[in-house]
């Protein structure tokens, strides 16, 4: 327990100085492991994984994800996107960062990270709602906390992660996610309209857009549409088009969907030789470090799995006779206090491993367990001090400063604990979609 | 000469890429029109995988595309304490990769010896342990490179990268 | 001396592995040792493939391996997954043991390591989402097969493989990528195929079964006292603990046959005679194939097969 405690401390201490988390994990993990048995013992078993990792078939599935997202985005989608939720949406008070959220939330459905669904819509969004007269900080706050939505509504990278770290289905993690997923899209308007009912000047109403070209808009959100279909559809083994009854593993979903976007991108002639080869050496980048997280995130599980923490954490949970309850809400807690500081991946990779066998004992279920991960990490997105998808709109939007941005995230942010209240209340909202798989 | 050892690699596993979403695809549609899968997929995904991930190692690890956290970086606002930290963290990094890779070799040798193959294709398993040994050698030395440089001669890490 | 030993294990915590053969060895260890030598069991170290390494190189002290997931490390263990041996997983088990002592041991095969134990699964069936009532219904089947025999067997009798990971074989049947999974009858409990395969087409004898060895680290045997190695090596490895963890894959099948015949929409098949006969000439042409490539390793397999067969034979008269 001790051994296990103080190696995840000099994980968060070797991050802290910016030693690259893969090889921080990897470092304490091999050392520790080296403690509890040997050095060759601990060597062998690094080196085991190294090989092992990059061949795990399950992990294919999130190359082939990220290399759809890319394509899709190429395509001009998510420009698409915001044009027909403008359309519908824009001419609301606050009506331009509804359609941010709005538009989001469809960029989700192709793309499996946040910070990727933050970026792209920045780049579309924020001129637009600049030119409208929007206050820089309901505007930057509406993008960085839809692009969370990234995450939760499927396909999602952290959930495939979650699913091979707990050896949960993965095709049910993502329908699981579709239901709070909407109801994070329908939470965040709310928020839009506290921000506006209480500064009417930070989101003007834009023009009213005529139904002639509001169906014209429509016309680009088809692809997106046809893409989650697909893969969705794949996944939840509903897509019974005669003759031919198509059923996909997470991997091949992936796989269909990263064809299908380079078919569609393809065929509006957005793609050039240059662009394709720009997608996939940047999927290329992102697989090699993904994959070397990871696989320092198993050695330093190991490590903590040798030394017993887990086991240490359930006995001192049955010696004190915490309710199951008392558990998740202190676990929520030190999530969200994690939350400040870590990005999504390596705080999921450093606390799946010790809290996960304890919930399942609890009686939880590993599912709504998986979700409610997911709409923490989503939290922690937004969560000062360290937000990522707050820093990459600051990237994108040099002179607005932080503090402005983490101010107009607020009503966002409450909205998000009022929704993963809602979650821990009632269950079904994300287990009844899975349970008619 | 460098900056050709950063994009082959990346090229390359960007083709592998490319081939594997081609593979995953006629695999669903044989499968599910035909009733003919082809057995080799999951085999061939498996390597083409690794391939991919560790074609691009080096070159992300000499890049500096590891996944890092920025938080304390406004503590290091001097650029010369900065380049000392960032360089003492890649040689760091490159040399505590020194052990395991070692051992992969081991393993792979071991793996000749047992006569270990692939299910259905029968590739011999110590050759995908020596591609991957080769490869974190490389990545030794690129982040040993890309670690003396920030200390010794910053100016031609910024050339290239 | 008192020594706490780590058992790796790459199975799902209630699978019949953990729960009955590891924690029986931990039983059987201490009850030989005085509470001396016990152990605690790991999941998740490393894949299943990487487990003989890691018991070789001291990362863990005891594992299980599934012989098939080695292709071209293992040849003599093929012997026992041959179709159309009569007799329970304890009786062959027990069989595997003695015919491993007799004649396999010489192959070396797990050099680097202690060998505690070698067993075989029940009789491998096939278990499938659509109806399968004869050995015909077999040809074009997208069934999810093993390596080693099962793979033979299958590309036989006219099985497509689909090659999916043990822990996606639910979700791969549910989805409908694949139409049947072939595997012993036990494993109907543990990966939930009584939801996702209900039809069940059994073979007497099985078209296959499945070997696995449990491994200890050659380095903390050695670190043991003298008695404890004595009294390990006569009361617990080998023999022993080969009885207990064939008689607990016998008890899941036994379980897995009762839960079956009582879930709804289950149903149980039997090959008929003249199926079985077919079968039977299937069966003779893959044992020809896979004895002639266990006497090319260099031993007379049809003597280690002849006493495979006596062996369960005695055993299961004995019983
Ligand atoms: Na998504
Ligand atoms: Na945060």
């Amino acid at each position: 327990m001790t051994e296990g405690l103080i190696g995840f401390a000099a994980v968060l201490a070797l991050v802290l100085i910016r030693v690259p988390i893969a090889f921080a994990m990897g470092l304490v993990g091999m050392v520790g492991y080296m403690i509890e048995t040997s050095f060759r013992g601990a060597v062998s078993m690094g080196a085991r994984l190294i090989i092992d990792t990059a061949q795990d078939y399950g992990l294919s599935v999130v190359p082939l994800f990220i290399l759809m997202g890319l394509f899709v985005n190429k395509g001009g989608i998510s420009r698409e996107l915001y044009a027909a939720s403008n359309a519908f949406l824009g001419h609301l008070r606050g009506g331009l960062a509804i359609a941010t959220i709005v538009a989001c939330g469809g960029f989700a459905a192709i793309s499996g990270s946040s910070l990727a669904t933050a970026a792209t819509m920045s780049k579309v969004a924020m001129p637009e709602m600049r030119r409208y007269g929007y206050s820089d900080s309901l505007a930057t706050a509406a993008i960085a906390s839809g692009g969370t939505l990234g995450i939760l509504i499927p396909p999602s990278v952290i959930l495939v992660i979650y699913g091979l770290l707990t050896e949960t289905s993965i095709g049910k993690l993502f329908v699981a996610g579709i239901i709070p997923g909407f109801l994070g899209i329908l939470f965040y308007i709310f928020a839009v309209q506290l921000t506006v009912r209480r500064n009417p000047a930070a989101g003007p109403a834009g023009e009213r857009t005529a139904w002639p070209q509001r169906l014209a808009a429509l016309r680009g959100v088809w692809a997106v549409l046809l893409l989650f279909a697909l893969v969705i559809g794949g996944l939840y083994g509903a897509l019974d088009i005669w003759p031919i009854y198509l059923s996909f593993s997470p991997t091949e979903a992936a796989g269909m969907g990263a064809a299908g976007a380079f078919l569609i991108t393809l065929f509006r002639r957005r793609l050039t030789w240059s662009g394709t080869a720009e997608v996939l050496g940047e999927t290329a980048i992102t697989t090699a470090s993904l994959f070397s997280v990871l696989i320092g995130a198993w050695i330093f599980s190991n490590f903590v799995n040798i030394a017993g923490l887990p086991e240490a954490l359930l006995a001192m949970v049955s010696e004190n006779d915490l309710s199951p309850w008392t558990v998740m809400f202190i676990i929520l807690g030190i999530y969200i206090a994690l939350g400040c500081v870590f990005e999504s991946l390596s705080m999921l990779l450093l606390t799946v491993p010790i809290f996960f066998p304890l919930v399942t004992s609890l009686g939880f279920d590993p599912i709504w367990f998986g979700i409610v991960v997911v709409v923490v990490t989503e939290i922690s997105l937004i969560t000062p001090p360290v937000g990522l998808n707050v820093f990459i709109l600051k990237g994108v939007v040099k002179d607005v400063s932080t503090a402005t941005i983490f101010r107009g995230v607020t009503p966002f942010w409450l909205m998000d604990i009022v929704r993963l209240a809602l979650l821990l209340a009632i269950p079904a909202l994300a287990l009844f979609l899975p349970g008619r798989m | 000469m460098l900056r050709l050892f950063l994009k082959l690699p990346i090229a390359i596993a960007g083709a592998v890429l490319f081939l594997l979403m081609v593979l995953t695809f006629c695999d669903v549609i044989l499968r599910s029109a035909f009733n003919a899968p082809i057995e080799a997929a999951t085999e061939l995904t498996k390597l083409g995988v690794a391939l991919v991930v560790f074609a691009a190692l080096p070159a992300i690890s000499y890049r500096g595309d590891h996944i890092a956290v920025d938080l304390l970086d406004p503590l290091f606002k001097n650029p010369f304490v900065q380049r000392l930290r960032d360089g003492l963290i890649a040689i760091a990094c490159g040399v505590m990769l020194i052990w395991p890779t070692q051992y992969v070799q081991v393993l792979a040798e071991r793996a000749r010896g047992f006569g270990d193959r692939t299910e259905y294709l029968e590739i011999p398993q110590f050759i995908v342990g020596y591609f991957i040994f080769a490869m974190c050698c490389l990545t030794i030395a690129a982040l040993i490179l890309k670690g003396v440089l920030l200390l010794v001669a910053p100016r031609f890490v910024e050339d290239v990268a | 001396q008192e020594k706490t030993l780590t058992i790796s294990t790459w199975l799902p915590p209630s699978h019949s592995i953990n729960v009955d053969m590891f924690e029986g060895l931990i039983d059987m260890m201490e009850e030989a040792t005085d509470g001396q030598v016990t152990a605690e069991i790991k999941s998740g170290l490393a894949p299943p493939p990487a487990q003989m390494d890691l018991v070789m190189d001291g990362a863990a002290d005891i594992s299980i391996i599934f012989h098939g997931y080695q292709p071209g490390r293992f040849v003599g263990t093929k012997l026992i997954e041959l179709p159309g041996y009569e007799g329970n997983a304890e009786a062959a088990s027990v069989a595997y043991w003695r015919v491993h002592e007799a004649m396999l041991a010489e192959l070396d095969e797990h050099r680097g390591v202690k060998l505690i134990g070698l067993s075989t699964h029940g009789p491998g069936q096939i278990h499938s989402n659509q109806s399968v009532t004869t050995l015909a219904d077999l040809d074009g089947l997208k069934t999810r097969l093993g390596g080693g025999v099962a793979g033979d067997v299958g590309a036989a009798v006219g099985l497509i493989g689909i090659n999916v990971p043990a822990p996606k074989v639910y979700e791969t049947l549910d989805s409908g990528a694949a139409d049947a999974v072939a595997m012993n009858v036990g494993e109907r409990l543990g990966f939930k195929l009584t939801e996702v395969a209900e039809n069940l087409y059994v073979m007497p004898g099985g078209l296959y079964r499945g070997s696995f060895a449990v491994l200890m680290s050659q380095e903390t045997f050695d670190s043991l006292s003298d008695e404890q190695k004595a009294a390990l090596d006569a009361e617990v490895f080998g023999e022993p603990f080969s009885r207990l963890m064939g008689a607990a894959w016998d008890k899941s099948d036994a379980d897995a046959y009762a839960a079956t015949e009582a879930a709804e929409g289950n149903t149980i098949t039997e090959a008929s005679a003249a199926d079985q006969e077919a079968f039977a000439t299937v069966a003779a042409d893959v044992r020809a194939k896979v004895l002639a490539e266990i006497a090319d390793a260099g031993i007379d397999a049809q003597a280690a097969y002849d006493m495979v067969v006596s062996e369960m034979a005695k055993e299961s008269g004995g019983s």
